[in-house]
Parts: C-alpha cells; structure tokens; sequence
C-alpha cells in the first residue's frame, strides 16, 4: 500500500515536470530586448549578466552579500573554537 | 596534527596557486566574460579550503590568521555601502553608477561594475572560507 502510494505520487511530480517542459517557453520578452539593445552601453559591463546584476540590479546583489554576512556571524556564533591553536603543522 | 600522504599535500600545495589565479581572473575579468565577484570569490576561498583540508586549519591559519579574513569580510562589506552611498552623494541614487565609463582598452571600461566586482570577490572569497575554516576547526 504504502509502495503504492509513493509511486502514484512520483508519477503525479513526473507528469507536472514534463508538462513544464512540454510547455510553452517564450524566448522574445521586452526586458530581454531592452537588455540586450541597451545593456552595454547602460552599464559599460560587455557580460550582459554582470551588467543585470551589478548594473540594474546591484541592489539585490547587495542583498545578496548580506545574507553571506549573516551566514558567517551565524557559523562564528555557534561554532566555538574549542582550543587555541597549540599544535601546528609548521610549513606551508 | 597527524601527517596525511605526500600526494595530498604536494598536489594540494602545488593546486592551489593556480586556484587562486584563476579566482582573481574570475573576479576581474567578471565584466567583459563569464564570471564575477561570487564566482570567482568561491573559487578563491576553494583554495584556501582545499589547503585546509589537505594541510590543517592551522597552517592556513599561520599563513592567514582567521581574524584578517573576519575583517576583510566586514571591510568589503562597509566598502559596498559606501559606494552604494556615494551614488547617493553624487546624486545618482543607492548603488548608481557614479564613476563613469572608460575607454574600451587596457583598463577596464565599466569601472563601477569593475570595483563591485572586486569588493564582492573579496568579501566571498573571505567569507566562504572563514565558514569552512570554522566547520573543519570545530572538531579538534
């Protein structure tokens, strides 16, 4: 029963991810005309993804950046470093 | 800290130079090809980490000590608001470019494009690995 019940729900996740391939994917969109008529010279940047994510939309980037920031004070904060360094392996 | 294979360490040691090359070509060439400051900052701090796992977190450390990359994570970080808050000065809005643009040549022509780059391939690179740093030295 419980076998059954994974494999009609594996095949109801399967039929939806091939409609979403079998499906409509509009390759023409006007922020991908503007972007590519006018990306280079808006921001300068040849790579049209840079020019998106540090040009148009360095604000997300930055959002971006602080979620690292909060990562690592959130690894800092609960891993203690349990003894100083004593023992090294010297050269490097 | 116990010793692991000669091939580990000499692979390791020889690998990682170029690791942090091509992280720096990632990082400054991010505006003209594929890549950028999160791409090429995570290959630098791949770097570091494979050198902490093949050698030790304390070598990396003798080499590095962790608090310079904590620093470097929080500089760069009050260096992107800064320039974000420069635009604002300059009257170009939050995170506007207000450098300019420079001639297509040797130096890089997206200038403002080209130092966030910078500053975030920076602060990834210090960031991921001191994460890492601190996972692989937790367990001594």
């Amino acid at each position: 029963m419980k076998r059954a019940v994974e494999i009609a729900a594996a095949a109801v996740v399967a039929v939806f991810l091939i409609l979403a391939l079998a499906g409509d994917h509009p390759t023409e969109s006007p922020i991908r005309e503007y972007i590519v008529a006018h990306g280079v010279d808006d921001t300068g940047a040849v790579n049209l993804v840079a020019s998106i994510y540090l040009g148009y939309r360095a604000f997300d980037t930055l959002g971006e950046t602080i979620v690292l920031l909060i990562a690592v004070s959130g690894v800092m904060f609960l891993v203690k470093r349990s003894k100083p360094p004593a023992d090294r392996d010297g050269d490097l | 800290m116990r010793h692991k294979t000669d091939i580990l360490d000499v692979a390791a040691r020889k690998l990682a130079p170029y690791m942090f090359v091509f992280g720096l070509y990632l990082v400054t060439y991010g505006d003209l090809s594929p890549g950028g400051g999160f791409q090429g900052g995570v290959v630098i701090a791949s770097g570091i980490i494979l050198l902490a796992i093949a050698k030790s977190v304390d070598a990396v450390e003798e080499l590095i000590p962790l608090r310079r990359f904590a620093v470097a994570e929080t500089t760069t970080f009050g260096l992107l608001l800064a320039v974000g808050i420069g635009g604002i000065v300059a009257g170009a809005g939050f995170l506007a470019d207000f450098i300019g643009r420079g001639a297509i040549g040797p130096l890089p022509a997206a200038r403002f494009v080209y130092a966030l780059n910078i500053l975030i391939g920076a602060k990834v690179a210090a960031g991921a690995s001191l994460i890492c740093m601190h996972l692989f030295g937790e367990e001594r």
